[in-house]
């Protein structure tokens, strides 16, 4: 025990020294989840409309007001001809156009059915597809202002729960939270554990009593308590700068940490058992880092993935640390509930971690 | 001229006889793009709801039945003394439809009924998905019903450039620029410091070649990698992703290989400005990945970005072209609709190349 306190103490004063190490453990992981929460926004909103009003009568006026009266659409312009219109369509000046016929007025005084023609570019299938929703809600909209007085038999009334202002950066934020533990953590520890091999201080640390266990251990736990802080650093921006709720319990979330970190040392370590150099740890994490991120449902959900592709997310423990996290935070749920990404989260951890010391420990010997 | 050509064939040599490096410049471009284009998406389908059906009555349940046909939705059932709020606390649900008591008498009797619905909006994009999409099932279950006023004004809607709102035709162009500004970047980032950190750069000063031959032979090697990767990727687009040019093929010409010069040119200056590998790949990380993916509209719109840094994003050469890639597959608009992006990418792959150039002649003379 009194060897793995030494050893440990070691490491820490080494990671200390190392200016770059530290400024790596604070700057990277801080100005990243500012930039995503700020930058990575999905909602849907000043969509650039254009009209083409043939009928030009106060009613259909009035249409146009009832599409552009929330903040989903800005009116860019209003064009004489459909052609015109369907031009700044195609160079993206437009994203949405709507045509009212000529006979407009006419026709809805004596209640006939009027057909308004909507040109949706539809190259991002997801804003068309919200585009769409909200143009055919805003017409529906003016169709019950205008139907005298009869309402349709069946209404719906949508109620948003646990995130009613729809803030996207509280998706964001929570998802982006265990790529950066991950991420950060791995890259941290490989950077660690390279050196000895680079600079070739591995005999002198054989040469000790210490036995490979311990060297082991006891370069893990010092990086541990180093990500842990990290991760306290990261919690108070989500909470100051972002306002994502807290509304579960604070040790389930720091639980759920823990195991994420220990997953991002095992991955650190395990990549720098088959690096030779710390530029090679690099590049290693190019192959691995941008699927790991991307197939997290960290930022895209993890249903609008292809079928066989879901079941894989289940070995990602970035997955299961942000579904946790989403659930604890925004839901406000409990063990109860999250038990299986937490366990999930734990198992990955062990197995990463036990691999990784595996490997290391073969190769010191 | 000679003296470039020879530099780019010795730099192509080292690049062949480091395998790290190669499976880096071809396979990782296309396994990576592939990979991301084809399942990185917004849009959910396939939704699991929850319907609390209180009337049990069969206009109720052909109400469900709207929303179990819906391609949009996959209805979970509802375990006994169970309220949907613990579905959608507990992740097992993402939207709960309530159907009220008496919902088929008050509608028999003319009196309008309201259904909720409650959605999870965690995921602030899903939600409105769902809200849009819930509203349509239950205005085409009104117009089912009959008696309601038929709605007068109503849409017809054409859906431009992707009818079959495939995402997979938008992400993957965008993957393929992401692929584009990374791995060229990387590499040509690599081969740089790796002069700098092993002090071979210092028998290239001595020699009598000048500073824009050195820089031009190395762009020019990673230019050749660069334009190979854009090939294969680009033949991924066509293959994997089913896209065909939507118009007029040349400022995607023009625009790629100044693009490719571009990020070519980047990554030079940051491996003339870090003489370490490892530091300068992660300044690319950082400079090339993080930047490009995250401020150049690839998967989340520009507009969103909040003002104080939407400025940033138009120094970021992807953001340009994104535009061009987009418009050559799916939109077609050809020259008169980027030929600003062109113009831009042409212009930061000069700064950065000039800014390259600055740097090298100050290392060589402090050297």
């Amino acid at each position: 025990m009194k060897r793995f306190w030494a050893l440990a103490l070691k490491e820490l004063r080494q990671i200390r020294r190392d200016r770059r190490l530290m400024i790596s453990l604070i700057v990277p992981p801080t100005l990243q989840i500012l930039l995503f929460g700020f930058a990575l926004d999905s909602n849907v909103s000043h969509l650039k409309l254009g009209i083409v009003d043939e009928s030009q009568t106060l009613e259909s006026r009035e249409l146009i007001r009832a599409l552009t009266q929330n903040s989903t659409f800005t009116l860019t312009g209003a064009y004489p001809t459909a052609g015109a219109l369907g031009q700044d369509l195609g160079v993206g000046r437009l994203d949405v156009g709507v045509i009212v016929p000529h006979d407009f007025t006419r026709r809805q005084t004596r209640g006939w059915p009027i057909v308004v023609q909507v040109l949706l570019n539809a190259a991002n299938a997801n804003t068309a597809q919200i585009a769409q929703g909200y143009v055919e809600g805003g017409i529906d909209f003016f169709n019950r202002q205008h139907a005298g007085g009869r309402a349709a038999p069946v209404g719906l009334r949508t109620a948003l729960l646990y995130n009613p202002g729809l803030v996207n950066a509280w998706f964001i934020v929570t998802g982006v939270f265990g790529t950066l533990i991950i991420l950060n953590g791995s890259l941290v520890s490989a950077a660690t554990m390279i050196r000895e091999k680079e600079r070739g201080t591995v005999e002198q640390l054989l040469m000790t009593p210490a036995s490979a266990l311990e060297i082991v251990t006891a370069k893990m736990v010092p990086l541990f308590v180093l990500l842990m802080t990290m991760v306290l650093l990261v919690i108070g921006v989500a909470r100051v700068v972002f306002g994502v709720p807290f509304r579960g319990s604070p040790g389930l979330l720091l639980a759920a940490c823990a195991g994420c970190v220990l997953a991002g040392i095992g991955l650190g370590t395990l990549v720098s058992t088959f690096a030779r150099s710390a530029s090679q740890t690099q590049l290693i994490s190019f192959f691995i880092n941008p699927p790991l991120a991307m197939l997290s449902g960290g930022l895209t959900p993890i249903e609008a993935m292809p079928k066989w592709v879901q079941p894989l997310t289940h070995l990602n423990p970035i997955a299961h640390f942000s579904a946790l996290a989403r659930s604890v935070l925004i839901r406000g749920a409990g063990l109860d509930v999250v038990y299986p990404n937490l366990l999930a989260l734990l198992a990955l951890a062990a197995v990463f971690v036990s691999i990784s010391a595996w490997r290391f420990r073969r190769q010191l010997a | 001229m000679r003296r470039i050509i020879a530099q780019t064939r010795k730099e192509l040599t080292q690049l062949l006889r480091d395998r790290l490096a190669l499976a880096l410049a071809l396979v990782l471009p296309l396994a990576l793009t592939g990979l991301m284009g084809t399942t990185v998406s917004l849009t959910v389908t396939d939704i699991p709801i929850v319907i609390q059906d209180l009337d049990q009555t069969p206009l109720s349940r052909r109400y469900a039945d709207a929303f179990r046909t819906s391609l949009t939705y996959r209805v979970v059932t509802l375990p006994a003394a169970t309220s949907p709020e613990r579905m959608l606390g507990g992740g097992r649900a993402r939207a709960a439809i309530v159907i009220p008591e008496h919902f088929e008498r008050e509608i028999r009797r003319g009196r309008p009924v309201e259904a909720q619905v409650l959605v999870d909006a965690t995921d602030g994009n899903t939600a409105q998905l769902v809200r849009g999409s819930a509203g349509q099932v239950t205005r085409a279950f009104a117009r089912q019903l009959g008696g309601a006023p038929t709605p007068t004004v109503q849409t017809a809607t054409r859906l431009w450039f992707n009818p079959g709102r495939e995402s997979r035709k938008f992400y993957g162009p965008g993957f393929l620029v992401l692929g584009l500004s990374i791995f060229p970047t990387v590499l040509a980032a690599l081969a740089m410091s790796r002069e700098g950190e092993q002090q071979t750069i210092l028998q290239v000063y001595v020699s009598s070649i000048s500073a824009h031959e050195f820089l031009l032979g190395k762009i020019l090697t990673w230019m050749v990698v660069g334009v190979a990767q854009c090939l294969l990727l680009a033949l991924l687009m066509f293959t994997l992703f089913g896209l065909r040019f939507a118009g007029d093929p040349t400022p995607l010409l023009v625009g790629s290989a100044l693009f490719v010069f571009c990020v070519v040119s980047f990554g030079s200056l940051v491996g003339v400005a870090i003489p370490n590998q490892a530091a300068a790949v992660q300044a690319v990380a950082l400079g090339g990945f993080l930047l490009s993916f995250l401020l150049s509209g690839l998967i989340f719109p520009i507009e969103n970005i909040p003002d104080g840094l939407r400025w940033i994003s138009s120094l970021v050469q992807a953001r340009y072209y994104v535009v061009i890639v987009r418009d050559a597959f799916l939109q077609g608009g050809g020259w008169p609709a980027v030929w600003w992006a062109v113009l831009a990418i042409g212009a930061i792959g000069a700064a950065f190349y000039a800014l390259a150039w600055c740097t090298l002649r100050r290392m060589q003379v402090k050297a």
